[in-house]
């Protein structure tokens, strides 16, 4: 009883750490990603597409939010209702490009692919941003949970499918991106974990 | 020692309360929804099977809710007197809790759904017509009802020990273990509710994705599960959900026995180690639940052999070892309160040999479907993990040091150890003769062994039933912040 609240560990020191550039990404990663070179390469292939070309324009919005002053972004945060809808807003937007068909869409339609270079940056990247800092350790710890158990659910209904479910890609693709999602899932979990064993100055950095 | 004669014990939260007295009812009904198992297998009633598996899926599933959300409960209560804890998370996880119980209710008891607690793969979407998909859904989407509330709990201890210690390694104490760290160590609650957050934060993301996955199965059948990586799963987040609880519920033992011995529970070097064993081996212990299963990869079931004999000792021996010492000479007043809690450590130590004996490869082969293993847990929960639940109970209710205790608790004491003695012999007998697990109907070899064992069911409830109206009576002082613990050597 005699070493209650009051006396806690003292708080560790936070050096202060330079945060990523953020405006040369907010810029580089889009240009990059639209060349036809990097289009033809992660369009190549259904894993390339879905977990190396979407999650970067996702990046690619997430750093352009980042970019702006911390007071612009708390406004528009407060301004669109705080973080649940942004995150129900990134949740539905991801959900949409996580559907074959829309990978199949983007492909054979100039106007979804179209589509796809603006609405993961906006609707998915950016919201993330502007939530992000407003979630606790609860909320973030709540994404990260669901982020990872749902993205082994989506792997394995990838794997299982009985059916094609793209037509621009073969099964033996869609097979391999279901076992790279159950592997990104490990991963995100295990890495989200262990930053919680890290001592603050590092969690700090890797978020 | 002055400091701890005059300290006062702080009383429990109302939500604290709330909890306890959920799971004190919901205990009470699924005791006799045992007892009630017995004496269809003794012969002594004639309920049906299909009632018996019913009873056997509540049965199941409400023992394993009664023991979370009731360790959970004690956790709270002494973790929130080191860190800051959010009581409208704590509230929101026993409002998911009470919805999702509703859920299982409305698919046993409305539905029919009777494929036990474990909900093995394929057994819920193959139910040759005795319950519908959507009853199945209905106990899955409950269970990740009540998952998603513990979820959330744990993610907000996670927060509140962060902000304290930084890292989950400063709050298991590996400065202290591996490093030279002058500090002291974080004290045992701290280590303890560690432990439980990390391990439940793993099982319950697991528990998450094959629940979805059987969800999906349940209505789209050409989205296969392969059944063995369900039951691995399943098997995964059960174990290590029933195991964190005892690892919750030890918090009381930690807390409250040194008050009455007034003797600190030390986080000496060899506790934060085997602490920091069980949260690693815990995690890898569930395949001796598997070790029948011919299809699973020959190394996964010597991890689960070896694991399962590594993990039965480390926190038992050094919670059992450490209870001794505390209590040795030190002129401790034995209650109602300090007895549950030290007969709880025994309770664990009893109900752990079973489950190591059958952790042996050739004997799991013969014993493991066998009432053995209802023995190994029945001994572990009941009398070890819940007999720390009541310690706390008759612990929390005291209004004073110097409580006399009514003559109806002492003979429940009594009662409560004999009876669960001899209710959990009865069930290692039975599995020793050869007694089938989770059959309605037994051979008549067998049904002596059941006529015996529902006599001790009866007297278990009828103990525990005094228990739980004690602590319904006493509630209004359970909140007020009162010396408790009687204290060493107080009374000539």
């Amino acid at each position: 009883m005699s070493r209650r609240l009051a006396d806690g560990h003292a708080p560790a020191h936070r050096p202060r750490i330079a945060g990523p550039p953020w405006r040369p990404l907010a810029i580089a990663l889009p240009v990059a990603l639209a060349t036809p070179w990097m289009r033809g390469w992660l369009e190549s292939s259904m894993s390339l597409h879905m977990l190396v070309q979407m999650p970067l324009l996702a990046a690619a919005g997430f750093a352009a939010a980042m970019a702006l002053p911390a007071r612009s972004r708390e406004a528009i945060a407060l301004c669109v209702g705080g973080a649940l809808p942004c995150l129900l807003v990134a949740s539905l937007a991801s959900m949409f490009w996580m559907i074959p068909r829309a990978l199949d869409l983007a492909l054979s339609e100039p106007t979804l692919e179209a589509a796809k270079f603006v609405t993961l940056p906006l609707l998915v990247g950016a919201p993330l941003a502007l939530a992000w800092p407003r979630l606790g350790m609860l909320g973030r710890g709540f994404v990260w949970t669901n982020f990872a158990s749902m993205l082994a659910v989506l792997g394995w209904l990838y794997r299982a499918s009985p059916l094609r479910a793209c037509n621009a890609y073969p099964v033996s693709d869609q097979r391999e991106a279901g076992e790279w999602l159950i592997f990104l899932a490990i991963a995100t979990f295990v890495g989200w974990l262990a930053t919680l064993f890290a001592a603050p100055s590092s969690r700090q950095r890797m978020r | 020692m002055a400091a701890q004669e005059t300290t006062i014990d702080r009383g429990a939260h109302p939500a604290v309360l709330a909890y306890l007295c959920i799971a004190m009812l919901v205990l009470l009904l699924m005791m006799v929804f045992g007892a009630l198992m017995r004496m269809e297998q003794a012969e002594f009633i004639a309920m049906g099977p299909m009632w018996f598996y019913e009873l056997m899926t509540l049965h199941g599933a409400g023992m394993v809710g009664v023991a979370g959300i009731a360790g959970i409960a004690i956790l709270w209560h002494f973790l929130g007197q080191y860190v800051r804890l959010s009581a409208p998370v704590f509230v929101a996880n026993l409002v998911l809790f009470v919805a999702g119980v509703a859920m299982i209710l409305a698919a046993v008891l409305g539905g029919n759904f009777h494929g036990g607690w474990t909900f093995l793969h394929p057994l819920p979407s193959k139910s040759m017509g005795t319950w519908s998909p959507n009853a199945a859904a209905l106990f899955l989407g409950g269970m990740l009802v009540i998952g998603t509330g513990f979820l959330l709990l744990h993610l907000d201890i996670a927060r509140a020990i962060l902000a304290r210690e930084g890292g989950f390694g400063r709050a298991l104490g590996w400065p202290q273990l591996f490093g030279r760290a002058e500090t002291a160590p974080p004290p045992p609650t701290i280590v303890a509710a560690t432990m439980a957050t990390i391990v439940n934060l793993i099982g319950i993301v697991a528990g998450a994705a094959i629940l979805s996955m059987m969800l999906v199965n349940l209505y789209f059948p050409d989205f296969g599960v392969d059944a063995l990586l369900a039951k691995n799963l399943i098997y995964f987040f059960g174990h290590v959900f029933i195991n964190a609880t005892i690892y919750m519920a030890v918090i009381a033992v930690y807390e409250i026995l040194p008050r009455y011995t007034q003797r600190p529970w030390k986080a000496n070097r060899v506790f934060l180690a085997s602490w920091t064993a069980s949260t690693v081996l815990v995690l890898f212990i569930y395949p001796h639940h598997l070790l029948m299963d011919f299809a699973m990869p020959k190394w996964m079931l010597v991890m689960g052999h070896v694991v399962g004999y590594l993990n039965t000792f480390p926190i038992l021996v050094v919670t059992a070892y450490g209870g001794l010492m505390l209590v040795y000479r030190s002129g401790i007043r034995w209650d109602m309160a300090s007895g549950l809690l030290f007969v709880s450590l025994f309770g664990w130590s009893a109900g752990v040999m079973p489950a190591f004996i059958d952790g042996t490869i050739p004997v799991n082969y013969v014993m493991h479907n066998t009432l053995w293993v209802p023995g190994h847990f029945h001994t572990y929960l009941l009398l070890g993990m819940m007999t720390m639940v009541f310690g706390f109970l008759y612990y929390i209710g005291k209004s004073a040091r110097e409580m006399r205790e009514r003559l109806v608790d002492r003979a429940a004491f009594a009662v409560f150890v004999v009876a669960t003695l001899g209710f959990t012999l009865s069930f290692l007998s039975s599995g020793r003769s050869g007694a089938a697990r989770r059959y309605a109907v037994h051979l008549p070899e067998w049904v002596p062994y059941d006529r015996i064992a529902s006599v001790f069911a009866v007297l278990v409830v009828a103990a525990v039933a005094v228990f739980a109206t004690r602590f319904l009576l006493r509630l209004p002082a359970a909140s007020v912040d009162a010396p408790r613990a009687t204290l060493a050597g107080s009374m000539t």
